[in-house]
């Protein structure tokens, strides 16, 4: 097989990564949106219930929690198929860990901001919503950034699913073919194409943030 | 179906005792992350061209999955005649992997340190190797620690990633016992709770030695 039929033969899995990105972003943006504000807000017991759900997802390996739900959920009666499995626990990991970032960017927002948004009469709610989430989401998009990385990093162990990702499909053709170095090399390059862009992309906001300049200036 | 609390009580000890696995892969791992990394960033700072290479180098390892680099060095290394346990491509795998992320790390640590440290030194009459044993490491290490500290912490979290190449750490000894027993629930039960509290414990111990570096701040 030349390298362009086998890297032809892995990206008819990209459909199914992309597909479990999707899905999983579908928690993981407002699991770190809620969370993360939460743990901002909250206090007291409250503020432990929230970091206990946070813990929960961020203090554990990704590949255990997917077993560990792939296994547990038809015990307690919910017949999930794979995929659902897998944008659950994928999500909900890269999304606490995303909570984190929103926490530390609404925290880096200056005291003064919502001193002054309470002195002029607005409530808790409307302070955060009008005052301090759009000056945090500038800081928060460069770590975003890693954090998708990551999320694409972690869809490979759909393929331990059964699921037919680009891995699933580098070991099909690997099986079949039998030449380990070219499937190899070009299942890394495959991720490598897929997730730089947003390597690239987080490093040119990086100095978006620190200049404080508009985004087009960035671009 | 029904949950077997004898036969989960039964286990644990064996996966407890694949933890002393789990525990030594990521020490050896992380050492030769760290090294590797510190090393990447030493060459980086040759001059432009190797450097532009080494960034690529850097973010493609960074960048890849662990389970694509895994399976490539389990199947393409004994192709090549090079044949080795796989616990030790499990280690060669996670080494490689987040030593991309340490030479960021090591490179924002050298990048802390103020020029005038080192001209104060050279001031003071040191000699340059004095400069940098004596004054540029200890303040660079101190800098760099609460990071490495993280990803230590992140190769913990993903050395259950040798599972599938059969290492029998935590997570492969879970699954061994699932497949003698033909019952999942209470091995990756059993598992899923001793690896999340083993995380915890390691966390709060790094908090702790973070607290220590950071008295004095």
């Amino acid at each position: 097989m030349s390298l362009t039929e086998i890297l032809a033969g892995i990206l008819d899995g990209a459909g199914v990564t992309l597909r479990v990105v999707a899905y999983a972003l579908a928690y993981a943006i407002p699991f770190a949106l809620l969370f993360g504000t939460l743990q901002y807000l909250a206090r007291g017991a409250a503020r432990a219930c929230v970091t206990v759900v946070i813990e929960f997802w961020r203090s554990n390996s990704v590949i255990i929690l997917l077993y560990v739900f792939y296994y547990l959920l038809p015990f307690v009666g919910m017949r999930w198929s794979a995929m659902e499995v897998a944008a659950l626990v994928l999500g909900c990991n890269v999304g606490s860990y995303a909570s984190q970032v929103v926490r530390a960017a609404l925290q880096a927002v200056a005291r003064g901001q919502l001193q002054a948004g309470k002195a002029l009469g607005l409530k808790r709610l409307q302070v955060l919503l009008l005052i301090e989430f759009p000056q945090s989401i500038r800081p928060m998009i460069p770590s975003l950034m890693n954090e998708t990385i990551r999320l694409i990093q972690s869809t490979a162990l759909v393929s331990l699913l059964a699921l037919s990702d680009m891995t699933l499909r580098a070991k099909e053709i690997a099986q079949t073919t039998y030449q380990p170095v070219g499937i190899y090399t070009a299942l890394l390059i495959a991720y490598f194409l897929l997730a730089y862009p947003f390597a690239l992309l987080g490093r040119r906001l990086e100095s978006w943030v620190v200049k404080g300049k508009g985004v087009r200036d960035a671009l | 179906m029904h949950f077997d609390y004898h036969y989960a009580r039964s286990i644990a000890p064996i996966i407890a005792h694949a933890a002393l696995t789990t525990i030594w892969v990521t020490i050896v791992s992380s050492l030769l992350a760290t090294a590797l990394g510190f090393g990447l960033e030493l060459l980086r700072r040759i001059n432009r061209p190797v450097e532009l290479a080494m960034t690529v180098v850097i973010d493609f390892f960074r960048i890849t999955p662990i389970l694509a680099l895994l399976y490539f060095l389990y199947f393409v290394l004994p192709f090549y005649g090079i044949d080795l346990p796989a616990i030790v491509v499990g280690i060669l795998t996670l080494s490689l992997h987040y030593s991309g992320y340490l030479a960021e790390v090591f490179k924002g640590a050298i990048a802390s340190i103020s020029a005038g440290q080192a001209e104060g030194a050279q001031a003071l009459g040191m000699r340059r190797s004095q400069v940098v044993l004596f004054v540029l490491l200890p303040q660079m290490l101190r800098n760099a620690m609460p990071p490495i500290a993280n990803y230590v912490l992140s190769i913990l979290k993903s050395t259950p990633y040798l599972a599938v190449i059969a290492v029998p750490e935590m997570l492969g000894a879970a699954m061994d016992q699932a497949a003698d027993s033909f019952t999942y629930v209470e091995p990756m039960t059993v598992v899923g709770i001793m690896f999340f509290l083993f995380c915890l414990g390691s966390a709060r111990a790094l908090d702790a030695v973070h607290r220590h570096l950071r008295r004095h701040d």
